[in-house]
């Protein structure tokens, strides 16, 4: 059970060595969040800045998401967060020798939805010194929560909780979690399609297209996402509902067998949508398919970059 | 439904199902007359948003259909839309789009018969599911009209 | 031969895959082709083939984008229904003397719609189907033909022998029928000849054993191919021709007319029916989903040529069952299906009842052919195919001729399609300073600058005769063409495509300033380029141009139900025009061509590429990694016809030494390189830095070090490269020996190395002939898995047999046993003949050791070309590019492919330099067109594009985006639809012109 505070030094000595050998001339990891139960992306330049640098269980953003273009840089990642920074190597995002990846073996990030439907009352303060409890305070109370009640979805069915492909990490490895069953996606084959269109429907009516999870999303680096497409312009840019359902599948195309199910999506929607159910659809299909996991290698070819001559398609005759 | 004529649209790749088409029109097989073919070079040119643009756009069915795998003009053009293919597969089938709507065939230049009779079954498959209401955009400028 | 009288055309017999490969090969690298044919199209056997092995292509689909190339080639002229009366003169300078056949109809004016056929009363067997089914005395050879015009044939038209009928003419629309049509007779001038008349299939009636000719179940292969073929007597239904019921069990009876002189004086191996054979038995059980039991009796299984052992692995493995047993009696049924009796090798009779028996039927030269052999002078086998010789391939025995294809002897398309571009590059050796003197260039105005301008466009919808008009509104269409936005002429036309058309069509460009043309008529894939040339003829870029296909797709299909027809042509063309007014000006492009090849690799594949392409007066660089040339062929002294190898090799260098347009480099390897078709610039290892437009890859490949059988640990044994050695050393060795073994398969056709080495069977039965011979009282053991002397080889191992060599068969799984007897060896082997164990005491055993690739990874990378899983290099396309990869500009030849003999090795070096020839003959190329482009402020480097580009035409530049290759791209936009923020567009297909199609579908 390494305090949360073990973990922090440790990323800091590192960060701060990393930048005094030159090695890195930015390391992005977290700070304490402005709120309790949030932590903020971190950029720290100079050793002094090293010192910003924190461990936490609400460590949920996917810093990955700030690599593409950057030099020498060291990253702070969770698992998933390595994984992603893997496929951005893997798709030239940035070289292989201009990253350090700093791991941190993580046992999963807090849902703070599940927090607050634990906790209803005003939170002033979290306590956090290990990463299996925190403390939540507030006016005339103070609650122990264990984080195993509150995970993330995602991070209930990590696999691969330490950063295999780490340069180094800054606690001991911790065991994978048992993976996704999928057992949703896979019980919707028995529903009638118009029950799955309900349930999908259903699912992203409170959509705003901010886009929040396109932002979030270390996938989504393209200069012009589709979605802001002019000529020709494919997607309307009203909120109708199919409108709306297309953003979500043609966004769950576009990361399918690259999705490292960081969740950092479903952490920044504002309308709390398990927009994730897109991609495990497609993410279950690639597992099932061509038994392909993204992120675990450097030299990995994309799924949808290669191809089998025997590839299966019982369904094209 | 028994007076429903639906609206299909058909992708074909020019080298095997496009041809495959001619040659049905050179032997005079009859089919209905129910879809509209988008040519392209290869299956390898379809884009995903294609086929849900057609259905944005209230197309009741779309049929896609190119070389048999190891037949492709490109080499290698079908195996990678293959590839997508089951990805989008999945994915529609998955969010409630009716299998029957949406069919994927190989059907070689010279397999007149197999188009004639593949275009017969998506054309009764997609009566069968009615209209597309669930998949279609409110409000549309139809054609040409957009263009414009 | 005096230089000024050099003509440079070349006459090309045969419209078969072969001589349609050697006159595109020709008419490309600037000489002009007289293409002649007996028939009324071209296409050959091929066309008449449902897949082809060992990839199950679709046969129809890879030709007919070759068979629509020739078809409108600018030099190719296509003489059909023509015999050749004479060829007199000498190479450089030959007479050609044709008789060209009445077809009675007018080619000019046919449009195909084939009213004439539906009329017509008088029903032919079909000769495409095999017989099986019938056409009509007006026909089209078969649906894709090309040309595509129908003819009448006069032995059994109606009208033309009897003076009946005529009813064709009448219902003619475009008044082509021509009745008195009369034979005609002309000359022209070649500077050279290619014959490749092919072949026809054995025909097995006078084989009693068989009962073809009584025995309605009793088929040959080819009959069964054209039940297999979708546009067959079935469609596609495998069907027992008694009854019409569905088989479930049927046999191939293999080498019917072949390896047999007792019966068909064809000692020869058809080369071909094993594979084919094997094809046709995995389409069947593919069609009957599995319920069909496929039993093939055969001698020997040849699966020699590239992935052939893996189809014939794939075929044990789908349960297809391998008798070896020459069968000896079928007997039909009363009823239906027939009963095989055979005998196996071990002594075992057997008895089975069988649904059908297909006759896997040998390929022969026929009368015709054989005459037209004798008419012109050329020296035949006693076979009757065309004499060669292992250094000159592709000569016949007549200077200034040259063949390909089946008729030097039985081959499979590619090697046939290799020999055909060896034949062309062979036929122009003398021809060179005749090049692109007789050839012919179109020089179409300079487009005018439509960009900017508001679209115009211009409808023409066409009647087709009544073809469409019968069926369609055509009125109707024009009315609301007319309406359609940016339309500014709509009219309706007879004939779109007649001369008369395109002229007026022509003058309506200029006349209403149209700076877009819809064409709503027939389809893109056989018209647009026609439509096409007459929108360059107009002034107009021809891109701007779109179809609607409201003929095969409308009012051919949909004839019964006009007013749905009427609607879905009015929607064809308003989606026609909705892309068309998104259509740009698509720019060509030239780039310089470096005239200079890098030939990588100085053996005997090597070196004649590099003659080759001086012949046309290209340079080339052949870099050798050894410090002398000649690779493998050093070590062989003899080949199959007893040719000395190493005289050859000296005469060869010699040559190169002194010819001027090559440069050797010796102990060099490719280092780095950049470039692309056109521009390579590689730097070798040396220093030396080459600029090329062409790379051929000739690296060879190596003799494989057994493991097994005590090689390399006792001095009795050896390999037989290394018996080649010992042989022209004069080793005593070999002079003392008095017991010979040699084993077959030694490193081949087992797990990991799952092929076979091709040369190898034919390599030790004509060793141990020459050995026998030299001393008569040598015994001599062969130890084999099957014999694979194919072809004309087959004599050698009847001559073998008749010397008194033994031959004994082991299977895999019981392997020769060798172990040291003193100083001497014992070699222990089952015998299935006797069931026995045999013991022999070699004093010298050879190994047939496998041809193993040198797996050049690092080059492939370098040039952007594929291995396959045994390394070898792995070509564009297996049947019909065998010597081109999908990357432009690279080539390759030898055994770097995959093992062969020498002869091959030859023809396909020919073939390398003269698909080389086709793109360093221009000093210029076009490039562009409807090839993809980037617009690289979309690009965010990922490399998707890279990885699914099936030519290597995108790389990323120093900036990390995507570029696109315009000389390289093909067009097929897999770029387009794979890049997730729509950087790559494909010109011609934009992402905004197919939405705009799909929105005015619906």
């Amino acid at each position: 059970m390494p305090a949360l505070e073990d973990v922090a030094k440790k990323i800091r000595e590192s960060a701060k060595r990393l930048l005094a050998e030159g090695r890195a001339e930015v390391v992005v990891g977290y700070r304490r969040g402005t709120i309790p139960l949030t932590t903020a992306p971190f950029f720290a330049r100079t050793a002094e800045e090293c010192d910003q640098l924190v461990w936490s269980n609400f460590a949920r953003i996917n810093l990955a998401n700030y690599l593409p273009g950057r030099k020498k840089v060291a990253l702070v990642a969770k698992g998933c967060d390595a994984r992603s920074a893997v496929g951005q190597v893997v798709e030239n995002q940035i070289p292989r020798d201009e990253l350090y990846v700093i791991g941190v073996p993580c046992t999963g990030m807090v849902d703070n939805a599940l927090v607050a439907a634990k906790e209803p009352r005003p939170i002033r303060e979290v306590v956090e010194t290990t990463d299996d409890s925190f403390t939540l305070k507030g006016e005339g109370y103070s609650v122990e929560v264990r984080k195993e009640e509150v995970l993330r979805r995602n991070c209930r069915t990590c696999a691969h909780r330490t950063p295999k492909l780490a340069d180094e990490l800054a606690a001991p490895e911790v065991p994978g979690a048992t993976p996704d069953d999928f057992a949703d996606i896979k019980a919707l084959a028995s529903k009638t399609p118009a029950e799955r269109l309900a349930h999908f429907k259903d699912l992203i009516k409170d959509c705003l297209r901010c886009y929040a999870c396109r932002n979030a999303c270390p996938l989504c680096y393209c200069p012009i996402c589709f979605v802001d497409e002019t000529r020709p312009q494919w997607l309307g840019k009203s909120n109708d509902p199919m409108d709306t359902l297309t953003f979500h599948l043609l966004r769950g195309l576009h990361c399918s067998g690259r999705c490292t199910s960081c969740g950092a999506c479903e952490t920044v929607c504002p309308v709390n949508i398990k927009v994730r159910e897109f991609n495990r659809i497609l993410e279950l299909t690639v597992q099932k398919e061509w038994q392909y996991e993204p992120g675990l290698s450097w030299d990995q070819k994309p799924p949808l970059t290669m191809f089998q001559t025997d590839d299966a398609a019982e369904f094209i005759k | 439904m028994s007076d429903f004529e639906p609206k299909i649209v058909a992708f074909f790749c020019n080298w095997c199902t496009y041809g495959a088409a001619d040659l049905a029109g050179v032997s005079r097989l009859e089919y209905p007359p129910n879809f509209r073919v988008v040519r392209l070079p290869c299956t390898g040119r379809l884009n995903p948003k294609f086929i849900m643009e057609a259905f944005k756009r209230g197309a009741d069915g779309v049929w896609v259909s190119g070389c048999h795998p190891g037949d492709c003009h490109y080499i290698a053009g079908n195996y990678h839309a293959r590839r997508k293919f089951i990805l989008l597969h999945q994915l529609l089938e998955s969010i409630g789009v009716e299998p029957d709507r949406l069919r994927f065939s190989w059907i070689s230049s010279a397999e007149a018969n197999k188009f004639q009779a593949i275009a017969r079954d998506v054309v009764e498959h997609v009566k069968a599911c009615g209209p597309n209401l669930a998949f279609r955009k409110e409000e549309l400028k139809l054609g040409l009209a957009e263009v414009a | 031969m005096a230089s000024s009288k050099i003509v440079g055309a070349v006459l090309v017999a045969g419209g078969g895959v072969a001589g349609m490969q050697a006159a595109l090969d020709l008419a490309n690298a600037g000489y002009y082709v007289y293409l002649v044919e007996k028939s009324l199209a071209i296409g050959g056997r091929m066309s008449q083939l449902d897949k082809t092995f060992p990839t199950n292509d679709c046969s129809m689909c890879i030709i007919s984008p070759k068979l629509v190339e020739v078809g409108r080639h600018i030099n190719i002229e296509l003489l059909t229904l023509t015999d050749i009366l004479s060829v007199t003169g000498s190479e450089g300078d030959f007479t050609v003397a044709v008789r060209k056949n009445p077809r009675f109809i007018d080619m000019s004016k046919c449009i195909a719609c084939g009213e004439c056929t539906k009329k017509c009363p008088r029903k032919v067997g079909n000769e495409y189907n095999e017989l099986l089914d019938n056409r009509k005395a007006i026909y089209v050879q078969y649906a894709q033909a090309v040309p595509l015009k129908y003819g009448i044939d006069p032995k059994e038209c109606l009208k033309l022998t009897k003076g009946k009928c005529g009813s064709c003419q009448k219902v003619c629309p475009a008044d082509a029928v021509n009745y008195d049509d009369k034979p005609q007779d002309v000359t022209f001038k070649v500077g050279s000849v290619i014959l490749a008349p092919g072949f026809a299939p054995f025909k097995p009636s006078d084989f009693e054993t068989y009962r073809y000719s009584d025995a309605k179940d009793v088929i040959t292969a080819l009959e069964f191919e054209r039940y297999l073929g979708a546009t067959g007597p079935t469609m596609g239904q495998v069907v027992r021709p008694s009854d019409g019921h569905h088989p479930t069990k049927m046999a191939f009876l293999q080498c019917v007319g072949s390896r047999d002189v007792n019966r068909a004086d064809n000692g020869y191996c058809s080369s071909v029916c094993c594979m084919y054979a094997i094809k046709e038995a995995l389409i069947a059980k593919e069609h009957a989903g599995g319920k069909l039991d496929v039993t093939i009796f055969f001698m020997d299984v040849r699966t020699f040529g590239k992935d052939f052992e893996r189809y014939y692995e794939k075929a044990k493995a789908a349960g297809i069952k391998f008798v070896r047993s020459r069968v000896h009696t079928v007997k039909p049924e009363p009823k239906a299906g027939v009963k095989i009796s055979y005998v196996t090798d071990g002594g075992a009779v057997g008895e089975e009842f069988f649904d059908l028996a297909v006759l896997s039927h040998g390929l022969v030269i026929t009368p015709e052919t054989k005459a037209l052999s004798e008419s012109l002078g050329v020296k035949c086998d006693g076979y009757n195919f065309a004499q060669t010789t292992t250094f000159a391939p592709v000569a016949l025995s007549r200077p200034g001729f040259y063949a390909c294809g089946v008729y030097t002897g039985p081959k499979d398309i590619p090697t046939s399609v290799m020999e055909a571009s060896a034949a062309a590059a062979a036929a122009s050796s003398k021809l060179a300073p005749a090049r692109s003197t007789l050839t012919k260039v179109i020089n179409f105005p300079a487009p005018v600058d439509v960009t900017g301008e508001p679209p115009r466009v211009g409808i023409f919808v066409c009647r087709c005769g009544i073809n469409i008009a019968s069926v369609i509104d055509v009125e109707k269409v024009v009315e609301f063409a007319k309406t359609l936005p940016f339309v500014e002429y709509a009219a309706v036309t007879m004939f779109a495509c007649s001369q008369d058309s395109q002229e007026k069509l022509v003058s309506l460009i200029k006349e209403h300033r149209l700076n877009r043309i819809v064409v709503s008529a027939c389809s893109p894939r056989t018209h647009e380029p026609l439509f096409q040339e007459t929108l360059a003829a107009a002034g107009l870029n021809k891109y701007l141009y779109e179809m609607a296909n409201i003929r095969n797709h409308d009012s051919w299909v949909h004839a019964n139900n006009p007013a749905e027809a009427t609607r879905k042509a009015m929607d064809m063309t308003e989606m026609a025009v909705a892309k068309a007014a998104l259509l740009v000006p698509l720019k060509e492009n030239v780039i310089d061509v470096d005239p200079t090849a890098l030939v990588i690799g100085g053996g005997v594949a090597g070196l004649n590429v590099a003659l080759t392409l001086s012949d046309q007066g290209f340079k080339s660089v052949v870099v050798e990694k050894a410090d002398k040339l000649g690779g493998n062929a050093n070590r062989i002294k003899t080949t199959a016809k007893g040719e000395d190898v190493g005289k050859y090799l000296e005469a060869l260098k010699a040559k190169i030494e002194a010819d001027p347009n090559v440069s050797v480099a010796l102990g060099a390897e490719v280092g780095q390189v950049e470039g692309y078709v056109g521009n390579f610039v590689t730097t070798l290892t040396t220093g030396e830095t080459v600029k090329h437009g062409v790379t051929v890859i000739a690296t060879g490949a190596k003799e494989h070090k057994p493991e097994d059988y005590l090689y390399g640990r006792h001095p009795n044994v050896v390999t037989q490269l290394e018996l080649d050695e010992l042989l022209k050393a004069g080793d005593r060795k070999v002079e003392a020996a008095k017991t010979f073994v040699f084993v077959q398969c030694v490193g081949s056709r087992e797990p990991g190395r799952l092929y076979c080495s091709k040369v190898c069977c034919t390599h030790t039965v004509h060793a141990a002939v020459e050995l026998k011979k030299s001393k008569p009282d040598a015994r001599i053991f062969v130890l084999y898995r099957d014999i694979r002397t194919y072809g004309q080889k087959e004599d050698l191992y009847k001559e073998a047999r008749g010397l008194g060599v033994i031959f004994i068969r082991y299977d895999l799984d019981s392997k020769p046993q060798f172990a040291a007897a003193g100083d001497g060896l014992s070699v222990k082997v089952h015998d299935p003949v006797s069931g026995r164990h045999l013991l022999i005491n070699p004093d010298l055993a050879v190994l047939a050791a496998a041809i193993v690739s040198c797996r050049e990874t690092e080059l492939g990378m370098k040039f952007k070309v594929p291995l396959d899983e045994d390394g070898w290099f792995f070509e564009a396309h297996q049947k019909l590019r065998p010597v081109d990869f999908a990357t432009d500009g690279m080539f390759l030849a030898g055994i770097a492919h995959y093992p062969k003999p020498m002869d091959e090795v030859v023809a396909q070096a020919q073939a390398a330099a003269a698909r080389a020839v086709t793109v360093l003959t221009q000093p210029r190329m076009t490039v562009g067109g409807i090839v993809a482009e980037i617009n690289q402020s979309k690009c965010s480097g990922c490399g998707v594009c890279v990885a699914v580009c099936p030519f290597s035409a995108i790389s990323l530049d120093d900036k990390g985006k995507s570029v696109v290759n315009e000389a390289m791209c093909k067009g097929c936009g897999n770029c387009a639809s794979s890049c997730r923020s729509d950087a790559p567009s494909l010109r011609g297909f934009t992402n905004a012109g197919l939405f705009a199609q799909i929105a005015s579908a619906l």
